[in-house]
């Protein structure tokens, strides 16, 4: 029964080796751009964000959008399935690290200048392959009644008297795009001895959120997340309910890291680069500063009370584009066992 | 020997061909990077999935085998009491989506996590389907063989084990199966209960370093797990014994002073699979200021039902297909379809997903993105629990009854129609129930391979707690297990139905 099995295991996977085709390069270059009044979009951002932002588009433009909602590392998988088939004309992704691995399988055309002109250089692809939308940085969440010392550094969580007392989620996309910023600017024998560290002081969560409600409820003392998760907690319950302070670390520390949602164009069309030009329009980038506390990325846009300028957070220099390499901060993450 | 009608086998054998195609896609992708696959599983911390993987599955496979087949005897065999209620609470857990039971366990208890709660969780999340299967094997069988075992001076204890086991053995040993494959392909409780196994750890490298090479090489391992823990059902299954349904007064089995710690035990178990889960929803539901809109509840509430309905007729289909063929005229080939549609069942969602995305998006654009996929996907991931479920209600009806049929003048094959399907009518739609509801808590693969801009709850779930609104998420996590709710106390009614029939 067995060795039957086996046999149609080969029959199947020689099929469907066969039958694999490698899609032609996009013919797209320097030709008239392709006019289309309809748009697919796959969004890593969830529907409840992005809708009211697609039906002001839709108005606006007169064109048509179909979204696909879902995770952005699940979006960035289905795209490189799909290879040069993909119905898709743009991805919005949630992070730097799903845009870059779509950017490095050449699935994205390059975004005209003029677009990625508008966002400062060091929050998009440098070979123009993606460009910037908003910004997230990175930042300690602490509670109020349990912490008095705050650390200057994320260096300093290493220490022992953060034993059991610091959050961490290591398998959250922004959480690894920190450690390979650290493992880009500080080397990997630095990483590995924090993550070490890490390894003996930290306890783990599996998301942001779930790190923040834990710092609320006094399970931990302190966590490292994105800042925009306190703003959204304190919209739900209530800025005068909330347990936890958010701060920030000393100048160019690697803890205020500021990483990116941003936009590829799959399909080069009037559509894809109408859709990503509405995404840096002053009225989007006041959408994302008003709902979800991120930064906008063009310049000259409100932001949300309380929260730091980005111009002021004190974020170390480190090329997003530099923090595609997942791979390796991986196994850096994983040999402290903390995966 | 008759033979297998052509359209048994040929729906046999699309199913299996179905049942293949993941397979063939992971072979695929190790071709595509063979050295690097071959790195990924030689590294220690294989080793480490492997064992986390093992202790998850034995352990809870063996946990809710015990809990399900004690509940299963208490309420169909002793004088417990409550019988009914307490058969309801036990088929209940069926409609919490694991993920919704683990994420309610760490909202209530924090700071837990790793392998006990991961432990506890699934058993109770599973502990369902041996209940199921078992219950409806008890109430079937012969009860006065239990009865001549005791006139004979066997203790209570001598004719559970000895002469009630026995009976209930296939259907335990499927059940089990099931559970086992169900904890070995389980992502979402594990990832918010943080315990590593290789499902989760092919989501990682799928999700977190794009590495299609070294997820198909983790998800091979898996396909091979599968296929050891397979080898162990079929070495222990045991026959199943086609029986007449029992029409005599049942005694009851007097307790005695163990009642009330079988009633205590009983009621702790439905506290925690089912209390803690509720009370969690309907907290959060009244914590947050809910704003989830009507219209597109109902919206998620018809897209749910719809794909239930839909992939539960299909899956019923190629399952009765399978059970006929595999059950009334064993066959090598029969036997390799159900091991082929059986091999696949623990590969996370993910990956089935993933292999119908490639094939769709490159070779069959027009079906690319259709809830015909969709259902595809979907009967490729639950057909066994279908198979599993009906099987033993076919296997039941007695042969003999086919051949009085047949002397009666019904032609060949027809006595499947006029007789087999008839008398498992009821198994049959419990299996294509449990089909159903396994597709409305289904999560991954409705999010991968469902028409743009279809909704499910599940998926509006999924999307609300994205945003950390846990307060809009609640409503739907409840509707969902309001829901599943429907087809579980069907399951139950269904499982217990000789029992009512028969009178106390």
């Amino acid at each position: 029964m067995f060795k039957s099995f086996a046999t149609l295991l080969a029959l199947v996977s020689a099929l469907t080796l066969s039958s694999c085709t490698s899609g032609e390069p996009n013919p797209n270059a320097s030709e008239t751009l392709q006019q289309k009044d309809s748009l697919v979009l796959y969004s890593g951002r969830s529907e409840e964000l992005v809708q009211p932002l697609i039906e002001m588009f839709e108005q606006e433009s007169g064109i048509t959008v179909e979204v696909r909602y879902a995770g952005s590392a699940e979006l960035a998988a289905q795209l490189l399935e799909e290879g040069e088939n993909s119905p898709a004309d743009v991805f919005f992704s949630q992070d730097a690290g799903a845009l870059g691995a779509v950017s490095k399988a050449g699935l994205f055309s390059t975004i005209p200048s003029e677009l990625t002109s508008q966002v400062d250089k060091q929050y998009s692809a440098t070979d123009g392959s993606w460009v910037g939308v908003s910004g997230r940085a990175r930042i300690l969440v602490y509670n109020t009644a349990k912490v008095s010392d705050l650390p200057v550094s994320v260096f300093d969580l290493a220490k022992p008297e953060w034993k059991n007392r610091i959050a961490i989620a290591p398998t959250n996309a922004s959480f690894q795009s920190f450690v390979t910023a650290m493992r880009v600017v500080e080397g990997e024998a630095a990483t590995t001895s924090w993550l070490e560290a890490m390894k003996s002081n930290a306890v783990i969560f599996e998301k942001n959120d779930a790190i923040l409600n834990a710092v609320e409820q006094g399970v931990v003392d302190a966590g490292l997340i994105n800042h925009y998760y306190w703003f959204a907690k304190a919209k739900e319950i209530g800025k005068d309910k909330m347990k936890s302070k958010l701060a920030a670390f000393e100048s160019n520390d690697l803890g205020n890291l500021v990483n990116v949602a941003g936009a590829g164009i799959i399909s080069d069309n009037s559509a894809s680069r109408a859709f990503v030009d509405f995404l840096l329009s002053n009225k989007a980038q006041t959408f994302f500063a008003e709902q979800t506390a991120e930064y906008p990325l063009v310049a000259g846009i409100d932001i949300v009370e309380g929260l730091t300028p980005l111009t002021d957070v004190r974020n170390p220099k480190v090329d997003l584009s530099d923090l595609d390499t997942l791979d390796e901060t991986l196994e850096l993450i994983r040999a402290a066992g903390l995966i | 020997m008759r033979k297998p009608p052509a359209l048994l086998k040929a729906l046999g054998i699309v199913a299996a061909l179905a049942a293949l195609i993941p397979v063939g896609y992971l072979f695929f992708r190790l071709g595509a990077g063979s050295e690097k696959a071959i790195e990924e599983l030689f590294r220690s911390r294989t080793i480490e999935l492997l064992f986390n993987t093992t202790l998850l599955v034995v352990s809870v496979t063996l946990t809710a085998l015990v809990i399900g087949f004690l509940q299963a005897w208490l309420t169909t065999r002793t004088n417990l009491g409550f019988g009914a209620l307490f058969a309801v609470l036990a088929t209940l857990p069926l409609a919490i989506p694991s993920y919704v039971m683990a994420f309610s366990f760490t909202a209530t208890f924090p700071s837990i996590s790793g392998f006990w709660p991961s432990w506890l969780v699934l058993s109770l999340a599973t502990s369902p389907y041996v209940f199921l299967a078992v219950s409806a094997a008890l109430v079937r069988t012969d009860a006065s063989s239990e009865e001549v075992a005791r006139t004979l001076g066997l203790t209570k204890w001598q004719v559970l084990v000895r002469v009630t086991w026995p009976q209930v053995r296939p259907a335990a040993t499927a059940s089990s199966l099931l559970v086992a494959l169900y904890t070995l392909s389980e992502f979402g409780a594990i990832a918010i209960l943080r315990f590593d196994t290789f499902t989760r750890a092919i989501y990682n490298a799928y999700r977190l370093s794009f590495d299609r090479t070294a997820a198909a090489a983790l998800a091979v391992v898996l396909v091979l797990l599968t296929l050891v823990v397979i080898w162990f059902e079929r070495r222990y299954r045991g026959d199943y014994l086609s029986i007449s349904p029992a029409s005599q007064k049942r005694v009851r089995i007097s307790l005695g002073k163990a009642r009330p710690l079988a009633v205590t035990g009983l009621l702790f178990i439905a506290v925690v699979a089912v209390g803690i889960p509720l009370y969690s929803l309907v907290n959060w539901s009244i914590i947050g200021s809910s704003t989830a809109d009507l219209s597109q509840i109902l919206e998620a509430l018809l897209g749910s039902v719809s794909l239930a309905v839909l992939a539960g007729v299909a899956i019923t289909v190629f399952a009765l297909a399978i059970a006929l063929w595999i059950v009334r005229y064993p066959t090598k080939l029969g036997r390799f379809v159900e091991l082929s549609v059986w091999a696949n069942h623990a590969l996370p969602a993910i990956v089935v997903a993933l292999a119908l995305i490639f094939l769709g998006a490159n070779l069959f654009p027009w079906l690319y993105q259709t809830t015909a996929l969709l259902i595809f996907a979907f009967l490729i991931l639950f057909l066994p629990n279908a198979l599993g479920t009906m099987t033993t209600p076919i296997a039941q009806v007695p042969k003999s009854l086919e051949d009085v049929a047949n002397s009666l003048g019904v032609k060949g094959n027809r006595s499947i129609f006029k007789v087999v399907l008839p008398i498992a009518a009821p198994g049959i739609l419990a299996g294509a129930a449990l089909v159903a509801l396994t597709v409305l808590k289904e999560l991954p693969a409705t999010l991968l391979l469902r028409p743009t801009g279809t909704e499910t709850l599940a998926v509006r779930l999924w999307s609300a707690t994205e945003e950390l609104a846990f307060s809009q998420a609640a409503p739907y996590a409840l509707l969902l297990v309001v829901l599943g709710g429907l087809p579980a106390l069907a399951l139950n009614r269904q499982a217990r139905k000789a029992l009512s029939e028969v009178g106390k």
